[in-house]
């Protein structure tokens, strides 16, 4: 056994950009590499939109914040968003043209997975599979969306069950973090929320990172698989969105709000950054920061 | 051999035994020329090597001492020795304070927190501040860092190396008003080279490195730290047979304790938190069990108080239990914010 050299290392992390330089300025480049990432967030808040455009983005020279790079998209929700990934890599493909391959979907290797068991038995696969370069570009990007419906259905309240299910988190973690160091991946997995129920608060309102409480559409909500889980990733952010009047508009006897969704990301823990945040948006063209 | 029980580095070993020099006696009365001679090493190295002979003559003859067993100590010598060597300091005043003025050697210390509470942060300070001068109230030392959870980041480290450099100099300068000190010529990077950085990817890799860290430190006596980043990680994957890993557990621990001890180094583990079910309700501890509590000098928890981070002295041979806040800065671990406005304020 031998030290690393720390000087040998780049002495910044290689970084994958979310494609968008506000974002990207928020998370201090990117996502990691060499680290698994977790995005938390309620459903319909972007995480997958958020995954879909690091699948892309991955594949940009390192010169532009890619890894010149494949991506495996191992999805748990169905169906896996074909139509979206199409639209975004139309948009994506006409804006880099001389830096990508003509259909930057072939490059994204889709895989469904139904739950946790099946996820740790096609792990040797999936070793295998990078280990092989029998892609046009090696394979520098894992995507887990989501990890929670993983673990749906299965596991019981009771402490046996939550005992099992969290040894197999540790499991799945471990391995994921192997592979992320064996062949300098980023892991990017999702989760989900739950309500935050305050009659059991002590251990369900166990702060965990920047944010005293999140909230997201007005509800205060905590990241599903509790404690034993955020114990697994190395950097947590979390996405969430919230209905705001922008303006009230009174016409005759009607008394209109004007509403608009604003999303934010938070940083709720990463071991490179500091606490931060940044508002986005979802166009059709992906999404995109906005600059304040 | 006897020769081979002496602290001394394999090479030299080698070159002791190959030139016939097997027992302390046949080195008790020689000149460190003649030894460098036969040797063919320089006579400064040689005179190491009879130094450490020497020591180890003392050691083996019990009766010139007081001491009942070999390598025995009274209480007092210990006392004395302890004062001799600087504690590594947390950049934090308040935290250093709880812990008698920063994380001893030879103790095993235990650091236990939620995640995004600042392990990781205090572990790569700690693996800093160990590289501090003499001259600045430090150790001089290097660290080795084991990363079992891979949220070690190069950038980060820099940015505390730097911020710890920088302190440095402006500490520089305010001696120099007074009297003339000598520049100051680390660089940031000097402080990464220093810090040996071992990635772990399973428990076997783990307790395969605990095994070997002996022979790494005979060989780098001036590792001051061993951080362990965090002990937790691997063993909460996939036993089934609990009584298998509190073995492991309590002899990596012994290991690491031995370790303090042999080579005058402090030793400290952060560990998880876990919920843990007794009679029915649910209530939060640091991860690996009863046992494991056991294996530690000390113990110290992190928690949020707030918006305030907090540490607080659990477990200690020597000191009271006593918390104190400190923050995350992108300096590194400082001093909290509120606390310093208190201070103004009074």
């Amino acid at each position: 056994m031998k030290p690393e050299k720390l000087l040998e290392h780049p002495l910044a992390t290689h970084k994958l950009t979310l494609g968008c330089p506000v974002l990207d300025r928020c998370l201090g480049g990117g996502i990691p590499c060499n680290s698994v990432t977790e995005l938390v967030a309620e459903s319909s808040c972007g995480k997958t939109q958020f995954c879909l455009q690091l699948a892309l983005f991955a594949q940009l020279p390192p010169s532009h914040g890619g890894l010149s790079a494949s991506s495996l998209y191992l999805h748990t929700e169905f169906p896996f968003p074909f139509r979206r990934l199409h639209q975004l890599a139309h948009s994506f493909s006409s804006s880099h043209r001389n830096l990508i391959a003509p259909d930057p979907c072939e490059d994204v290797y889709v895989h469904a997975v139904h739950d946790a068991h099946q996820l740790l038995d096609i792990m040797p696969h999936i070793e295998s599979f990078l280990a092989s370069s029998k892609t046009r570009l090696p394979v520098r990007l894992i995507v887990i969306d989501s990890i929670a419906a993983l673990f749906r259905g299965e596991f019981d309240n009771t402490p046996l069950d939550l005992k099992r299910r969290s040894s197999l988190f540790f499991k799945i973690s471990g391995k994921l973090k192997l592979l992320a160091k064996t062949f300098g991946l980023a892991v990017v997995v999702t989760n989900q929320v739950v309500d935050f129920m305050g009659a059991i608060e002590g251990i369900n309102g166990l702060r965990v990172g920047n944010l005293s409480s999140l909230h997201s559409s007005g509800r205060r909500v905590c990241p599903a698989l509790g404690l034993a889980w955020s114990n697994c990733v190395n950097s947590r952010f979390f996405l969430s969105r919230n209905e705001e009047i922008v303006r009230r508009e009174n016409n005759g006897s009607e008394d209109n709000l004007c509403r608009q969704t604003k999303r934010r990301l938070d940083v709720v823990f990463a071991p490179h950054l500091p606490q931060s945040s940044c508002e986005f948006v979802i166009t059709k063209q992906g999404v995109f920061g906005v600059d304040r | 051999m006897e020769v081979g029980r002496l602290p001394l580095s394999a090479s030299q070993r080698g070159k002791l035994i190959s030139a016939g020099y097997t027992t302390l006696a046949s080195l008790s009365s020689l000149s460190p020329s003649h030894l460098a001679r036969d040797l063919r090493i320089p006579e400064s190295e040689a005179f190491e090597i009879l130094r450490v002979a020497s020591l180890g003559c003392r050691l083996e003859q019990p009766d010139k001492r007081t001491a009942i067993v070999n390598g025995g100590q009274t209480a007092w010598e210990i006392l004395n020795e302890e004062k001799l060597y600087p504690r590594i300091t947390t950049s934090c005043a308040d935290l250093d304070n709880i812990l008698g003025g920063g994380i001893n050697c030879k103790e095993v210390t235990e650091i236990g927190g939620v995640p995004g509470i600042g392990k990781t942060q205090l572990g790569i300070q700690l693996a800093v501040n160990v590289q501090i001068p003499a001259d600045y109230g430090g150790l001089d030392g290097k660290a080795v860092y084991i990363d079992t959870e891979g949220s070690f980041m190069v950038e980060r480290a820099l940015q505390i190396a730097e911020a710890s450099v920088l302190d440095m100099s402006q500490y520089n300068e305010l001696l120099r008003k007074e009297s003339r000190a000598c520049q100051i010529k680390i660089q940031p990077t000097d402080i990464l080279e220093k810090i040996y950085y071992f990635r772990i990817c399973s428990y076997t890799e783990q307790i395969a490195l605990i095994n070997y860290l002996d022979k790494f430190i005979s060989e780098h006596k001036d590792v001051k730290i061993v951080v362990i980043d965090s002990v937790t990680f691997h063993f909460r994957q996939d036993f089934e047979d609990l009584a298998l890993r509190t073995r492991l557990l309590g002899g990596m621990a012994l290991k690491l304790m031995n370790l303090g001890k042999k080579y005058n180094l402090a030793v400290v583990i952060f560990n998880q938190v876990t919920t843990k079910c007794t009679e029915g309700s649910f209530q939060l501890s640091l991860a690996l069990g009863d046992s494991w509590s056991h294996s530690c000098t000390n113990r110290v928890i992190l928690y949020w108080n707030g918006d305030e981070r907090n540490a607080y002295i659990d477990k200690s041979p020597s000191l009271r239990s006593a918390s104190a806040s400190f923050s995350v800065t992108s300096k590194g671990i400082r001093n909290s914010a509120s606390n310093h406005k208190r201070i103004k304020l009074m």
